[in-house]
């Protein structure tokens, strides 16, 4: 038995080794990459990298503190926080090559839960990322009652039919002035009004190599300042068109921002 | 190698002694329910374990039910489920079982503020009303069991509840006559064990599904709403009324836990947070759907209002400042500012969310 182990042995490397000087395997040769093939011999392009998104939630660049009456915003209103629930949709990449690669549909993100603070891409496709776009809320053709059941943002997080329905874009909620006052910043899509809006940075990042993390962070305290300075108040927002449009106006200015790392 | 050959040729002396004696025949397929293992020709009587799935249709407006894949529906496992839901074997003296708690003509809730137990004494929550809850994300008021399976267990043992012991339980039922077979026919097992007596709980709980009120078929133009009816619904999903962020949707609950108010500090029941041991969710308690909330009195976790209109008036008032008070309900000292008509408003729309079916189905 051994005897013939051993023969078919070496007849299989001698049969190896005449062929291995011409045969090329095709695969990936990046030893980065989540499918690196250390058999191949010629890169085809199929390299596959992981991506995560991670969202950051600041005020005036701090860190935001839960439960904190330490905030102030533009109005020289003191405030707290202890709701903060959002959705990001068409979280997209764009390549230098003009192709777009959509991450996810519609991303939650809860402060109560940090497991909504990542969006981890597994399997992206190797190539010079130019930009990176996301929609803060839903646009009118995502934002309809019932769209969106089985999302664990269903069933809190919808928005009555009565003032235009769909979903909550975000709930921002704590205390103002007093710990016996809170405020309810909720946005969405008042009387059926498309106030979503679509952010667009500029990148560069050339995920070859490394796995990568890109930063998307919310600087809580402009949804109050630029442009439009916003008073915190005890009534609700939801069917207020004119404040939706002012809050619509500073989320676009300076609300969010990119941050990922350099090579 | 030679070692098997007469194993070979001992088995076949055996069986062929063994045949001359009494020829057998039966099932000798052994993945059949009837597997003979001294049957030598099979007489085409196996039969195989199989179960009927039970459909859970998907009412309007409602996302899938969550299902465990462990504990697929049966008609099988819902019958011997909704067996044991009404069966006081359950109960260390044989007088209590789960229906009598929660009782299908309020909803499967207990009409009594406070639940008896077996020895006679009380808890301090009032018996959560049983509907839709296969779409709950976890369960008692205080969210402390994630699964319904889980749930199951608790009462049974809890000494002021059924106060038995759960080895107690397995030995009533493995030597009853009826539940045996129940249980082969349900899991395919021939020993039970407690784990399947929840899960057959479970799937029964799992079909105590309500979307008939009057307003279900009034979303599907079968129905008209009252004028005042219709005030209410207005008002319900308005922010003056705001009762929509944590009773919205179809379902008429967020699936979330809230402290509405009830109390100032010190919380005599800590709810979310004697089980988070976060004390950000102290006094937090699970939303109830508002379905047959006409038939599920009193109402609270601690069933303090037995009336709508006390909740109603107790939302109308602002409700008591503490640390855990949830931001939308911080009107505090100003209250919704309703009127005597809004208010019968609101509690209008609220009774058209009574399902009479589910209360006089089977």
């Amino acid at each position: 038995m051994k005897r013939i182990f051993v023969i078919f042995t070496t007849i299989s490397l001698v049969f190896t080794a005449c062929e291995k000087e011409e045969e090329i395997i095709e695969g990936c040769t990046d030893t980065g990459s989540v499918n690196y093939n250390s058999n191949a011999t010629n890169d085809n392009g199929s390299c596959k990298y992981n991506l995560s998104i991670n969202f950051t939630h600041t005020i005036d660049g701090n860190p935001l503190e839960i439960n904190q009456m330490i905030y102030t915003n533009t109005a020289s209103q003191n405030y707290s926080i202890q709701t903060l629930r959002y959705l990001l949709s068409d979280i997209t990449l764009h390549s230098a090559n003009g192709t777009s690669t959509l991450l996810d549909e519609v991303h939650f993100i809860t402060i109560s839960d940090p497991s909504t603070f990542n969006l981890d891409i597994q399997d992206l496709n190797s190539a010079n990322y130019i930009a990176i776009s996301f929609t803060m809320g839903l646009d009118s053709l995502k934002n309809i009652t019932n769209n969106y059941l089985n999302e664990s943002f269903f069933p809190s997080f919808s928005w009555p039919d009565f003032i235009g329905g769909g979903y909550h874009y975000m709930q921002l909620e704590g205390d103002y002035t007093t710990a016996l006052q809170g405020y309810a910043t909720h946005t969405g899509g008042t009387d059926g009004i498309d106030f979503s809006f679509t952010k667009h940075f500029p990148i560069s990042l050339n995920i070859a190599n490394a796995n990568t993390i890109v930063i998307i962070n919310m600087e809580i305290n402009n949804w109050y300042s630029n442009p439009n300075i916003i008073n915190l108040t005890t009534d609700g927002i939801m069917g207020n068109a004119n404040k939706q449009s002012l809050l619509q106006a500073n989320g676009i200015a300076d609300v969010f921002s990119i941050f990922y790392p350099i090579k | 190698m030679k070692k098997q050959a007469l194993f070979l040729l001992c088995s076949v002396l055996f069986f062929a002694c063994k045949k001359d004696l009494a020829p057998m025949s039966g099932c000798t397929d052994n993945t059949a329910v009837n597997y003979s293992a001294d049957a030598i020709t099979d007489d085409g009587s196996c039969f195989f374990f199989s179960t009927t799935p039970f459909i859970i249709e998907t009412p309007s407006g409602f996302p899938e039910m969550n299902i465990p894949s462990n504990n697929p529906m049966t008609v099988e496992g819902v019958s011997l489920g909704e067996k044991l839901f009404k069966d006081p074997i359950l109960s260390r003296n044989n007088t209590q079982a789960c229906i009598n708690c929660h009782q299908q003509n309020f909803s499967f809730s207990d009409p009594n503020q406070y639940s008896t137990g077996i020895d006679h004494i009380q808890g301090i929550r009032n018996a959560s009303a049983l509907i839709n809850i296969g779409w709950n994300t976890s369960f008692n008021w205080d969210g402390s069991s994630l699964t319904l399976e889980e749930q199951a267990f608790e009462p049974v043992s809890n000494p002021i509840e059924m106060h038995n012991d759960w080895k107690v339980v397995e030995s009533t039922l493995n030597t009853h006559a009826d539940y045996p077979t129940l249980f082969k026919e349900a899991f395919n097992i021939d020993y039970i064990d407690s784990n399947y007596v929840v899960m057959a709980i479970a799937q029964f709980e799992r079909t105590l599904i309500s979307a008939n009120s009057k307003f279900d078929r009034y979303l599907k133009g079968e129905a008209q709403l009252t004028v005042s009816e219709l005030g209410g619904y207005a008002i319900f999903n308005s922010e003056k009324g705001d009762c929509f962020h944590c009773h919205g949707t179809q379902m008429f609950m967020d699936n979330l836990f809230h402290n509405n108010g009830l109390d100032p500090e010190p919380f005599t029941d800590l709810g979310l947070g004697k089980i988070t041991n976060n004390a950000s969710d102290n006094a937090k308690f699970k939303t109830p759907t508002l379905r047959n909330i006409e038939l599920t009195a009193p109402y609270m976790h601690d069933g303090r209002f037995s009336t709508l209109e006390e909740v109603v008036e107790h939302y109308n008032s602002g409700g008591e400042y503490s640390l855990t008070v949830d931001p939308l309900m911080k009107k505090l000292g100003v209250g919704l500012q309703l009127t005597n008509q809004e208010k019968q408003d609101l509690i209008a729309f609220l009774k058209t969310l009574t399902d009479n079916n589910f209360i006089s189905e089977k």
